[in-house]
């Protein structure tokens, strides 16, 4: 089956779960660490209300399967911790279910059209914001550290509504946003993709 | 003491934290956090503090760490900020500006958060100025950290600077094929696309080119040579044991306070 440019075939699908790396993979999760912080530097650059620093891990999860996108996310919140914010290490769990999200939904085929694009960005918005809400409160008293989001969540703990719902809101909104563009930019680049570059990912498993 | 690299000939000199290996230095940095999270006195906190800045400012101080400060210290700022207004156990009122109540539970909770905020910065700060990515690749081996996962967190640094150089000149390309600065959100993200694709499909070009190359010269090999340490550290295995003990019990320590709630 092939929709919209994206092959579903049961035959052509990687192994999912496997944890072993081949060559193939391990040359390809430092690219997708690269692309992550070369998307999230661009979007800072630009002034977007977005992240977008979940992109090499989206591409990694569809190239290469969920455990790829796992190691990437993970990696690259280490790096993005030892670099510039020793805070943001701890987000690596949230990377890492990410990975293991869009791994799982491109690999049964939420991957395939841009209505079901929309339907996996807001799953993964929601893994996103459920994992980040604890470490938020944890960490940072429940604030995310982006102005407008911040005024969401001190407006609802001052109207005395929980902090865990005020957090996950505040995290939520800012998810969706970000989940969302991501997830139609990582569809839009996987279908510009040589076929000769996805065959050697999925083939050299 | 001076020590001579072969590969370049270069005279450096040693010093005190040369000796310590970095994965004491980060069991160290977790020791520090879990103490911040065990004991929450805001007088120990502040001791916390102190101690890890003086770790710090005893090795080097970069403007990485700098940047990592002034990074976090608005969110400190809006922390404060929220907290010593809205914070829910607010009782005590402690200063009013213009009729906006400032509360001493607040302030209280949202300082000792920029204590721990501080001490991880600080701390893993000692390990970033402190160590070197080959010196902490080559030790991870020596270790018996699988090469694989050694060869990613290595490669990550070095593919970096080459992706941004790479954006640059696509970035570049753009404006001399006459892309002007977009103005709305909208052709914000619509730009982002002529200028991603090529991007990333140049890097996954490269990437599978390094994995031909690394495929030729024998990378999957059993027979390949260990990396040997750079340096020799002061008693590595008896401060890894000694730290992961500790964190391990602030660890437990702290699951059972928060189990001890719910008794």
């Amino acid at each position: 089956m092939k929709e919209n440019g994206i092959e579903h075939n049961k035959g052509n699908r990687f192994n999912m779960w496997k944890i072993h790396l081949s060559v193939a993979t391990v040359t390809l999760i430092p690219a997708a660490v690269g692309i992550n912080y070369v998307a999230k530097a661009f979007a800072e650059g630009l002034k977007l209300p977005l992240w977008l620093g979940s992109l090499g891990t989206y591409l990694a999860s569809m190239l290469a399967g969920p455990t790829a996108g796992a190691i990437s996310g993970f990696i690259n919140n280490i790096i993005y911790g030892l670099t510039l914010s020793p805070v943001s290490t701890v987000y690596s769990i949230t990377s890492i279910a990410i990975g293991i999200v869009v791994g799982v939904l491109f690999n049964r085929g939420w991957f395939s059209s841009a209505k079901r694009v929309f339907v996996s960005a807001i799953l993964i918005a929601l893994t996103s914001a459920i994992i980040s809400t604890p470490l938020n409160v944890i960490f940072w008293g429940g604030q995310t550290g982006i102005p407008w989001g911040d005024a969401i969540f001190a407006g609802m703990i001052g109207n005395h509504i929980n902090i865990w719902i005020a957090s996950f809101t505040d995290e939520f909104i800012l998810d969706i946003m970000d989940k969302v563009v991501v997830a139609y930019i990582a569809f839009f680049i996987y279908k510009q993709l040589p076929q000769r570059m996805i065959n050697y990912f999925k083939d050299n498993q | 003491m001076e020590i001579r690299n072969n590969s370049i000939q270069k005279i450096a000199r040693l010093h005190w934290y040369n000796f310590v290996d970095p994965v004491t230095k980060l069991l160290l940095a977790l020791f520090l956090t879990m103490l911040s999270f065990d004991f929450t006195n805001l007088y120990f906190e502040a001791g916390l503090v102190l101690c890890s800045l003086v770790l710090l400012l005893l090795s080097r101080l970069t403007s990485a760490t700098i940047n990592a400060v002034s990074f976090c210290l608005f969110l400190i700022v809006t922390m404060i900020l929220i907290q010593g207004l809205f914070y829910s156990k607010n009782v005590h009122p402690l200063f009013s500006v213009m009729g906006i109540t400032f509360y001493l539970e607040g302030l209280l909770y949202a300082l000792t958060m920029s204590a721990r905020i501080l001490i991880i910065i600080f701390a893993i700060g000692f390990f970033m100025n402190t160590t070197t990515i080959s010196e902490n690749a080559k030790y991870l081996e020596s270790i018996g950290m699988p090469y694989k996962q050694v060869y990613l967190l290595m490669s990550v640094c070095y593919i970096l600077p080459q992706i941004q150089q790479n954006m640059k000149k696509i970035q570049f390309a753009e404006r001399a094929r006459g892309i002007n600065p977009q103005k709305t959100v909208t052709q914000k993200i619509r730009s982002i696309l002529p200028i991603l694709i090529p991007l990333i499909i140049k890097t996954f070009d490269q990437s599978i080119n390094r994995s031909i190359t690394l495929q030729l010269r024998g990378f999957n090999s059993p027979e390949r040579t260990l990396a040997t340490p750079k340096y020799c550290y002061f008693k590595a295995k008896f401060s890894h044991y000694c730290l992961s003990f500790a964190t391990i019990l602030l660890i437990g320590w702290k699951l059972w306070q928060i189990i001890s709630r719910f008794l």
